[in-house]
């Protein structure tokens, strides 16, 4: 079934333009949005991921500049608009949930407020429709006794209560699309598995369209209907979750999904775990960014950046182990096991 | 908060005993005669005075009557600026010119200070910003007196745009408060600016943090987010910064009194410096010091009015 696409992301290249010089933040990122679908952005810290989704709002700060790329949502292009464009867009079209719910909330405001003025000021409504409205959001995303907590401030809430609150404003427009970038890293296990399963009851409820961010595959199990592996701001892997989880292709995703903690090994096996750190983007390598780092990198990586090569309708990876002529390459055994035992068990489920 | 509040309040009693002790003693044995020998009074009367004032008696005897009548909220009288007043009432009398200049001075102070202030901090790192900064650190630096000699020297008498001295009408008309805008300005010019500097790093702060972006994420339109947002967050430490300017006003208006000529607390109190009218001097210090004081103390709570994590104690129920 052919999905209708809600969100059409074009060749996005984001530069910060700082006093040491270019950082190449984004370079080319391209992927769609399905309505109702959730796509999970995964990459460690640094590639590019937060600035992509905040180009999709207008939230870069002065020294970052859009060098290139479309956004096209419902016929118009976001990264041509201007304040007074990002302005209907923003909380009404596009939402977003940051990390941090310790920082996200105006510590001196009152938490009820910090709600009710999107009502008062977006919406023109009055105080007091506005207030039910509020108390309404907040039970709904589980606040106990939310007439009480209407009054107290933010340092009341715990992390996982904020982050409540965050979801609770997000929603309170009718967003079409949820923003979430790493909703749940700054929270601990227990409570970032209540955010979790609230996101997705508030995705199904409302119908939304999700992009979800984070540096855990383990999550991304969990959430995406789609996934896009980013390394050095560029997309290096792009499929279903499906294509992802039982035929990665880039060795980037294999690294990622090596270092997964719930990884079953065989004594004496090593772990393929990622070796090194991200490059420096003032100077991007001139070949693949992640060869480097890259135990099966050909000559060519370290020369040549590889195109995005296609695997199936949905599935496409950016590496040249990809090529036509290039070496066969195994995935690590110990990957591989697991992934056999994943698709087994993803049979013996859909038989019975 | 409350025992907050009672160990300020012990605090500043102690340093407001300290100060009467200090001023007692430094006055007392400043050189000079609290009763001139003049001839013209009669030996009798001066008698009478010495003994009421107990003038015969060791110095520290003279410092316990002092005490025990201040305790008893009796100030004295003033015995030569004038003779025979109550110094409370001296002080009540002048205190309305000194006043009347000081809160018209807030009052411009404030809202010209905030201006700049969110002018600077929302310009930050352009010409503006660049421009303004230097002009802030240049009036803080120079004090008020010196700007209000220039004032003088420029507007009042190359240019003769403003009187040179103050109207001496005693109600506020047109022309009164047209002689009253130079010591104003003289002595709003550095609060301007302080305000203007606290803001400004204070809301540059601010809007660099993360509730910033989600208030913008949430859809207010840019003005709405430093309105609603940005400023009140930025006032935390502006509410202090103020109380405590305004005690610099107050202080600095000694001074620009006497430029101008304004008949307030000032020129009595030099009056009573130099004709060791202790008593008189000792009221008004202490007026001073207990507005101080009290203003301090104002400017330690204001914290916990404007930020309700340090009015409740940060305490979390959960
Ligand atoms: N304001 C900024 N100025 C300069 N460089 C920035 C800025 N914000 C982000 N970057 C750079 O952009 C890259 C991507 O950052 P980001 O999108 O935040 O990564 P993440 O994937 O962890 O969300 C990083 O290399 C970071 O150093
Ligand atoms: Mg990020």
């Amino acid at each position: 079934m052919e999905r209708e696409k809600i969100l059409e992301v074009r060749d996005l290249t984001v530069n910060f333009h700082t006093y040491a010089g270019i950082v190449q933040a984004v370079r080319g990122v391209s992927f769609d949005l399905y309505k109702g679908e959730t796509l999970a952005i995964v990459g460690e810290s640094g590639s590019g991921k937060s600035v992509t989704v905040k180009s999709l709002m207008g939230l870069l700060g002065g020294t970052a500049r859009v060098e290139k790329g479309t956004a096209m949502y419902q016929g118009q292009n976001l990264l041509a608009l201007d304040e007074k464009g990002w302005e209907k867009i923003r909380s009404r079209e596009i939402a977003m949930i940051f990390q941090d719910p310790l920082s996200s909330l105006n510590p001196i405001m009152k938490i009820g407020r910090q709600i009710e003025e999107i009502f008062t000021i977006l919406h023109k409504t009055s105080r007091a429709e506005a207030k039910k409205r509020s108390l309404e959001l907040m039970r709904a995303v589980g606040i106990p006794e939310p007439e009480k907590r209407y009054n107290q401030y933010p340092f009341h809430f715990s992390g996982g209560m904020r982050q409540r609150i965050v979801i609770a404003i997000a929603l309170a427009s009718n967003p079409k699309i949820m923003i979430c970038d790493e909703p749940t890293t700054a929270l601990d296990v227990t409570i970032q598995a209540q955010v979790l399963s609230l996101l997705g009851e508030m995705q199904r409820n409302h119908d939304l369209s999700t992009i979800f961010i984070t540096h855990d595959l383990g999550v991304v199990a969990h959430v995406a209907d789609r996934v896009a592996v980013m390394y050095a701001g560029k997309i290096v892997e792009y499929g279903t979750a499906e294509d992802i989880f039982y035929d990665p292709r880039h060795p980037y995703t294999w690294s990622l999904m090596a270092s997964m903690p719930d990884m079953d090994l065989e004594s004496g096996e090593a772990l393929v775990a990622l070796q090194g750190t991200p490059p420096n983007m003032l100077v991007p390598p001139e070949g693949d960014a992640f060869a480097e780092r890259n135990p099966w990198a050909l000559k060519l990586d370290f020369d040549r950046q590889p195109p995005m090569f296609k695997i199936s309708d949905t599935h496409y990876a950016a590496t040249w182990l990809l090529h036509p002529s290039a070496p066969k390459m195994q995935r690590p055994a110990a990957l591989e096991r697991r992934i056999q035992k994943s698709i087994a068990r993803k049979e013996a489920r859909a038989n019975g | 908060m409350l025992k907050y509040i009672i160990q300020r309040i012990i605090a500043a009693f102690c340093t407001f005993v300290v100060v009467v002790v200090v001023v007692f003693f430094v006055l007392h044995f400043m050189p000079g005669e609290i009763l001139d020998l003049s001839p013209k009074i009669d030996r009798s009367v001066r008698e009478l005075i010495m003994a009421k004032y107990h003038l015969n008696e060791p110095l520290i005897v003279q410092f316990g009557y002092t005490m025990r009548d201040y305790l008893r909220l009796d100030f004295g009288y003033s015995l030569k600026v004038r003779p025979g007043v109550p110094v409370m009432n001296v002080v009540l009398e002048r205190l309305p010119v000194t006043i009347q200049l000081n809160y018209f001075s807030a009052i411009v102070i404030l809202p010209f200070g905030m201006i700049f202030g969110i002018l600077m901090a929302v310009k930050k790192d352009t010409i503006f910003d660049h421009i303004s900064s230097t002009i802030v650190i240049l009036l803080i630096s120079v004090p008020s007196f010196v700007l209000a000699a220039l004032m003088q020297y420029i507007l009042g008498f190359k240019l003769e745009w403003f009187p040179l001295i103050l109207e001496a009408e005693p109600h506020l008309t047109w022309t009164k408060f047209y002689s009253m805008i130079m010591p104003i300005l003289a002595l709003s010019f550095g609060g301007i600016a302080s305000i203007a500097r606290t803001l400004r790093a204070e809301m540059a702060e601010v809007l660099t943090m993360d509730f910033m972006m989600l208030a913008k994420a949430k859809g207010l339109t840019y003005r709405q987010t430093l309105l609603r947002h940005a400023l009140r967050n930025s006032c935390v430490p502006l509410a202090s910064t103020f109380l405590y300017l305004f005690l610099g006003v107050l202080s600095s208006s000694l001074v620009i009194e006497q430029i101008f000529g304004v008949p307030g607390l000032s020129k009595t109190m030099m009056a009573a410096i130099n004709g060791h009218d202790h008593w008189l001097t000792m009221g008004i210090v202490i007026f001073y010091c207990f507005i101080g004081l009290f203003m301090a103390i104002l400017a330690d709570l204001s914290y916990g009015v404007v930020d309700p994590r340090i009015r409740m104690g940060g305490k979390k129920d959960e």
